[in-house]
């Protein structure tokens, strides 16, 4: 047999719904649902070793090359960046970067520089760079809703699902900044060295999707 | 007085190489050596630091917030070499004015380069590489890749890649359908990292007729021979047919040298900051992530210097072959005789350690007072014998011994 080919999986929902891909490919994936402690699970059948990890380290992983492929969500993947191949859309965990702030203001007036507290500084500096748009970044780790609510910020750019946690809290979406959801990524090498097993792989995925 | 926080840490990016590490090193380096010395090609050395101008001419290729800069002593910026293309560039055009075409090099140094922090990515790195200076010809091409195809099966890993490209296809498409400059790059960028689903979102959107299709199939275009017949399908473009046929005739070459299963091809290879112009490919190895050695055509950068000189020529990641050889040298750090003269017969035993030497052995002369020491640091150390000199040789039982 050869050396299985190694998919780092973000950690929780992107996980779930993989595996349930998985399984409408018909893998074996007994291993991935008992899985207690262990970090590195075998789904036999399909040659693959499935690699469990935090969203910003999947992308590390597959970029070094000690994992082949990954699936992790384009949120990462913006704030991050990296040289990998990314090369499917897998159409779940979808959400979207949204500018929002409190309701009924107006953002875009008045001249003075604006403070936007974020968990993603990277893909804010862009967002407003692409607007020519001088503003000043707070790094929020927790719930970044509370930044403008505390007066710290002017507004937040942060994923939007549902929009409830806004509404409860009397902010509203000013603009959509990116729309968001799980990707298939492979490193630069693996896909050269061993672009049959890969591609053949992929050709599966998308054809249950 | 200052605080010495950082004196015993080396910067970011660099670090120390022992031992084996530095064993597998320098083999790498000689092999390579060996190798381009052998077919003709001959070494050049070029300073560790250059003026920033080098790198930033007409066309900056390499992205200034990437350069180690400095000042000279009059306040010049200088920079700590990126790359060793430019710098022979310089040198081809100063020094080597009127000297019979084609001019052969090869070298072998350091570049250093400012890497995003804790990457784990080296900021140092060995480079070795050849540059054929003067010549156009499909030949010199073919002379290049070769030698890099070589190169890659000299370094000795379990297994490589080296696949074939050209900058010609993605440039020729984007000037038959107008598409303007930012939005070129934006292709190109989705193309470089083969980033389907949006580059298919953003062609959809374009007006650029069937440019759109050709565009979303140059990033899935690679693979084996098949490419070929799939290319030729699908671009009926004069200039792109004449291109896909000289990069045919340079893969089926190769492939009569015995490699088929080596080459690969990818129609998909549009870096940016690259000076290249023509035919471009690069080298994957097993057990190392990213690209080992990357290379092509570059007949515009000698303009740069006043020159009108075509080039081709590749540079490999030294550090990155002996990373993917890691582990598989023997440890190789004792050596296998350790000889002990007794007081009045030090010159006698440095004799022997000579003899033992010329047999092949890695002796070591003993620099302790007693024997008693010289054992204890032999069995320390791993070192299999140890032979006593006085009036006669003798060798010593080493407890222990072979269990390196």
């Amino acid at each position: 047999m050869t050396k299985p080919i190694r998919i780092a999986l973000t950690k929780g929902r992107l996980e779930k719904d993989t595996v349930a891909l998985f399984e409408k490919l018909g893998f074996d994936c007994t291993q991935l649902h008992n899985k207690g402690r262990k970090l590195i699970l075998q789904v036999p059948d399909a040659n693959l070793e499935v690699v469990l990890a935090k969203a910003a380290d999947v992308i590390t992983y597959v970029e070094h090359g000690v994992c082949d492929l990954g699936v992790v969500g384009k949120d990462t993947i913006m704030e991050h960046g990296g040289s990998f191949f990314e090369i499917t859309d897998l159409g779940f965990g979808r959400c979207r970067f949204a500018l929002c702030g409190p309701e009924g203001r107006d953002f875009y007036g008045g001249y003075a520089v604006k403070t936007i507290a974020s968990k993603y500084p990277g893909v804010t500096r862009r967002f407003f760079a692409g607007k020519g748009m001088d503003i000043q970044i707070v790094k929020i780790e927790g719930s970044v809703e509370l930044a403008p609510l505390l007066g710290l910020s002017d507004a937040i750019v942060d994923i939007v699902e549902t929009g409830s946690t806004l509404r409860e809290n009397g902010l509203e979406v000013y603009e959509d900044v990116a729309p968001i959801s799980a990707r298939v990524i492979v490193n630069t090498a693996s896909i050269k060295l061993r672009k049959q097993e890969i591609e053949g792989l992929i050709a599966r995925i998308e054809a249950v999707l | 007085m200052a605080l010495k926080k950082y004196y015993n840490i080396t910067p970011e990016g660099t670090r120390d190489l022992l031992f084996e590490e530095c064993g597998t090193q320098k083999k790498v380096e000689g092999a390579l050596s060996q190798l381009f010395a052998g077919r003709g090609f001959t070494e050049v050395v070029t300073p560790t630091v250059e003026f920033l101008d080098v790198f930033q001419q007409k066309s900056s290729y390499i992205a200034p917030e990437k350069l180690y800069k400095t000042t000279d002593g009059k306040g010049r910026l200088i920079v700590l070499r990126p790359d060793s293309t430019i710098p022979i560039a310089r040198l081809v055009s100063t020094r080597l004015k009127g000297f019979p075409l084609p001019i052969r090099l090869y070298y072998s140094q350091p570049v250093f380069s400012v890497n995003q922090s804790l990457s784990g990515r080296s900021d140092e790195v060995v480079q070795m590489g050849i540059e054929i200076i003067g010549s156009a010809s499909k030949r010199a091409d073919l002379e290049v890749i070769s030698t890099a195809v070589e190169a890659l099966s000299a370094c000795d890993t379990s297994d490589f890649r080296l696949e074939i490209g050209h900058i010609g296809i993605f440039n020729t498409l984007i000037a038959r359908f107008g598409i303007p400059e930012d939005a070129a790059e934006e292709i190109r960028r989705l193309i470089e990292i083969k980033n389907y689903p949006a580059l298919n979102d953003l062609l959809d959107n374009m007006d650029c007729g069937e440019g759109a299709g050709m565009l979303k199939m140059l990033p899935r275009l690679f693979g084996g021979e098949e490419v070929f017949s799939q290319a030729e399908g699908i671009f009926k473009d004069e200039t792109i047919t004449g291109i896909l046929r000289y990069l045919r005739g340079i893969y089926t070459a190769l492939a009569e040298l015995g490699l088929r299963e080596k080459i690969t091809v990818d129609l998909g290879i549009v870096n940016r900051n690259d000076y290249y112009t023509g035919i471009v490919f690069r080298g994957y190895v097993e057990g190392f992530g990213e690209t080992a050695l990357s290379g092509g055509r570059y007949d515009s950068l000698y303009a740069d210097f006043g020159q009108d000189l075509p080039a081709t020529g590749f540079g490999v990641n030294v550090d990155a072959i002996a990373k993917a050889l890691r582990g598989r040298e023997a440890s190789g750090m004792a050596p296998d005789v350790l000889v002990h003269g007794e007081p009045g017969f030090e010159m006698k035993a440095l004799l022997l350690c000579k003899e033992l030497g010329a047999q092949g052995l890695m002796v070591e002369n003993s620099v302790f007072d007693t024997l008693e020491q010289a054992r204890a640091y032999g069995q320390t150390r791993g070192i299999p014998r140890l032979i006593q000199v006085s009036d006669t040789r003798e060798e010593i039982a080493m407890k222990g011994a072979g269990r390196k």
